[in-house]
């Protein structure tokens, strides 16, 4: 059940730090709805006018953009909740009841960090895994695109309201995801646009949603590293891609790695750490192969009847579904 | 008596061809001539002859003797004329009674008249039982001789035995019985481990008769794999042992066995080694000694690229003809192409663990060696790994005798329909029974340019052993789309 008061301020989109010393003072969320509505801080017509309004009006206008509010107490279920004030999250979609494995990772990410992603994202997705991610430009979007070729489930966290899109680019991808049965959620309410001091926030709850992290392309002051630092303090597994040494963007991943990360030194050695299992022989076999590719042996190898793998790498690659080349079996968009 | 004339043996090529030897004792005059194209080793006969009538105890008889080889267009060499020469001489010389003449013989005479083997013995069992007459021949030859059915062989070990075996004075023995079984010495597929899809490459290519390529690292494995086909392929039947054995006589080796022929040439090997030739009387080469079996190319790309294209035809006809001075010879080729290559010149390209250092234009150049109408003619091609420890370690893969049982089925579903699937033309794969979802998965694929037309023929050829290793008269969606994954690069 939403409280209503809950609904009501976090439809004011205060960034965490205001929220937590607005409650601090006022002592409860009826209490700080009351004092945002005599002025308490500046806030948007909309958000006042949504301080205003009932609890059906409110729900209207989140179904208007095919939103709901979820509160705090029905997230993060096995999972420890962030320190900071929460209210809940505004989700489109169905949000996976299990913690997921983040990605991140720079905005302006080289080719080389974009097929990793890519490449993890699959992975992640193809073994059931829930990929976390932003939505960002670079390697949020790349790990997300991999989750959703591979047929998978993710969550993209935003910093800005659901129903706007940035970059604008990803608006398909986003769509996609949800449709694929993940989610798209953020703190902020419905209309809230981008602006650069509301993305540090999210960080907190993509390692909130996340069982284990993974970095990989990082300079060494960026939001990735960030996550990566609140994921170690909060206890989640965090593991890194190595990068170039004389790279900017690899310099936090590979500083990372020299305080004591799990460095990742090839995409099986993700089966392990996160202890994924290739899906059921039913799964699309194109999923479990990223542009990185595996062995048309070993994926007989592993096949319960390797016959009709065989019969099944024939049909997914006359579908264009994979490219097999030398052997190596690629998986393709 | 003054003429005699007993039989003897040459083989032409693979054919079996009675010789006629004539014995003519003319005025007293002590001369011994032979005529009839004899080659130096049988002009020598005259003196080992001389010799082991003497040794024997008979007299050699002082008037002119002339021993003719007939036909006489008929090139003869070595010494297996010796033994029917001398059975001649004697009784034209009415040394010993008339039917000691009667009979076909091979075998060299030593000095002292005991009887050597020697090859040809396969031909004499031929013509004799061709002819109804009994055999005589040394032990060796005698076994060899004995492998034709209906062959009455006699096995002796002196001309004086000889001439009591002809004569009927005395029973000689049979040789034992010489075809081998097969699996004596044939390695066993259940040594593989892993590899699934060259496994199962190798059984297509078994069941359809379809040219193999192996593609891959050195110590992946494509040797014994390769050297696993014949254990898996139906043994020889009577007609094929035989068939088999006159062309390895011809190379004037042994073979009797119903173990079909491996045969694996270095790519070193010259051009009349591998198909055939030579001075004189032509042997057959290395394709034609694989009559029936496998001829297994490794390191293909190393293979002179004239070589190659000389065992095309061969290939394509399933016969080699050679011609030679005096004389021409056909040798059948039906065999089965087995070929193994590294995927770049170091070898480790696409490898687990060792990185390739070659460069793109390195590759290209490698592939391009290999590039051409022999390449063509392989219609599965795999490319094989080198297995991870855990593969050592893994369920031992089916023995051959399983692999073999659905083999000999599908290739009984071949022969009712008439021809054996790797040698079907475009025309009877036009007519192939493709079912609905099979052919337009065929033309996804053509669609998308991932088959060319040559490519196109190479996966009906396979999808249709793949439908007849699963007992399908039609070809159905999933045979077509495993075909699909044996195409390889190359």
């Amino acid at each position: 059940m939403v409280n209503e008061a809950h609904l009501r301020l976090a439809h004011a989109g205060l960034d965490p730090a205001r929220l937590g010393r607005l409650l601090g003072e006022t002592g409860s969320a009826a209490a700080a709805v009351r004092a945002l509505v005599a002025g308490r801080y500046r806030l948007g017509d909309d958000a006042v006018e949504a301080l205003k309004c009932s609890t059906a009006a409110l729900a209207a206008r989140l179904q208007a953009v095919g939103a709901r509010f979820v509160p705090r107490i029905e997230l993060f279920a096995d999972l420890t909740p962030p320190e900071d004030p929460l209210l809940g999250l505004f989700v489109r979609g169905s949000l996976p009841p299990v913690p997921g494995v983040a990605v991140v990772g720079s905005r302006r990410a080289t080719r080389y960090g974009l097929g990793v992603a890519e490449a993890i994202g699959r992975r992640l997705a193809a073994a059931g895994r829930v990929v976390v991610s932003g939505l960002a430009r670079g390697i949020d979007g790349a790990a997300h695109r991999g989750c959703v070729a591979a047929g998978g489930v993710g969550v993209a966290v935003l910093g800005l309201g659901i129903d706007v899109w940035y970059p604008a680019e990803h608006r398909t991808l986003g769509e996609e995801l949800v449709a694929g049965g993940g989610a798209v959620v953020s703190e902020y309410p419905p209309g809230t646009p981008p602006a650069p001091w509301r993305f540090p926030c999210r960080n907190r709850l993509i390692v909130g949603l996340s069982a284990a992290v993974i970095v990989v392309e990082a300079a060494a002051k960026s939001g990735a590293l960030i996550t990566a630092r609140e994921a170690l303090e909060r206890g989640r597994d965090v593991y890194v891609v190595p990068g170039d040494i004389d790279r900017p963007t690899s310099e936090g991943c590979n500083r990372l790695i020299q305080d004591g990360a799990h460095p990742i030194c090839g995409l099986d050695d993700l089966d392990e750490l996160l202890d994924l299992r290739l899906g059921p022989a039913g799964r699309d076999l194109s999923t479990q192969v990223g542009p990185v590719g595996r062995p048309v042996e070993d994926l007989l190898a592993e096949a319960e009847d390797p016959r009709a793998r065989l019969v099944e790498l024939g049909r997914l690659e006359a579908a264009g579904k994979v490219r097999i080349e030398e052997g190596i079996v690629y998986g393709l968009e | 008596m003054f003429f005699a004339s007993t039989t003897s043996a040459a083989l032409v090529g693979v054919r079996p061809h009675p010789v006629r030897v004539e014995a003519f004792i003319g005025e007293p005059k002590n001369t011994f001539t032979l005529v009839g194209l004899p080659d130096t080793a049988v002009r020598e006969a005259r003196d080992r002859v001389r010799s082991a009538i003497q040794a024997s105890g008979y007299g050699f008889p002082t008037r002119r003797v002339t021993v003719n080889l007939a036909p006489a267009d008929l090139p003869k060499g070595g010494s297996a004329y010796d033994l029917p020469i001398a059975l001649g001489i004697l009784s034209a010389a009415g040394i010993v009674p008339p039917q000691a003449a009667r009979v076909v013989a091979v075998g060299e005479l030593a000095l002292d008249g005991s009887v050597r083997s020697v090859s040809g013995g396969l031909a004499a069992g031929l013509v004799a039982a061709e002819r109804g007459l009994p055999c005589i021949a040394a032990s060796e030859t005698a076994r060899e001789a004995g492998a034709v059915p209906g062959a009455d062989v006699r096995v002796v070990t002196t001309l004086t035995e000889a001439v009591e075996v002809a004569t009927g004075r005395t029973q000689a023995p049979a040789p034992p019985p010489v075809v081998a079984d097969p699996d004596g010495d044939v390695p066993d597929l259940a040594d593989v481990r892993g590899q699934f899809q060259a496994r199962r490459a190798l059984e297509i290519a078994a069941a359809g008769g379809h040219h193999l390529l192996l593609s891959g690292p050195p110590g992946a494995g494509k040797t014994m794999l390769a050297r696993r086909l014949p254990g898996i392929l139906p043994p020889l039947d009577e007609d094929e042992v035989l068939e088999v054995a006159c062309v390895h006589a011809a190379g004037r080796r042994t073979r009797l066995s119903r173990t079909r022929p491996f045969r694996a040439p270095h790519h070193s090997a010259s051009l009349v080694a591998l198909v055939g030739g030579g001075s004189g009387m032509p042997v057959p080469g290395e394709v034609s000694l694989a009559h029936r079996g496998v001829l297994f190319l490794d390191e293909l790309a190393e293979f002179p690229p004239s070589i190659l294209d000389a065992l095309r035809q061969p290939i394509e006809d399933g016969t080699i003809t050679i011609a030679r001075k005096g004389i021409t010879v056909t040798f059948p080729a039906v065999c089965q192409l087995v070929a193994a290559t590294n995927p770049c010149p170091c070898g480790y390209r696409g490898d687990r663990k060792r990185s390739c250092r070659c460069t793109s234009a390195a590759v290209g150049r490698y592939r391009r060696r290999l590039s051409g109408p022999l390449l063509d003619r392989f219609d599965l091609r795999v490319q094989v790994w080198r297995p991870d420890a855990d593969e050592f370690l893994a369920r031992p893969g089916e023995p051959s005798a399983v692999v073999r049982a659905r083999v000999v089925d599908a290739r009984r579903r071949q022969r009712l329909r008439g021809v054996a699937n790797g040698r079907l033309t475009r025309a009877a794969l036009d007519a192939l029974e493709i079912e609905g979802d099979a052919s337009k998965l065929l033309g996804e694929a053509l669609a998308a340019g991932k088959v060319t037309a040559r490519g196109f023929d190479r996966v009906r050829r396979v999808a249709r052993t793949i439908a007849d290793l699963a007992g399908s008269d039609a070809v159905g969606v999933e045979h077509v789309a495993e075909a699909l994954t044996f195409r390889g690069q190359w």
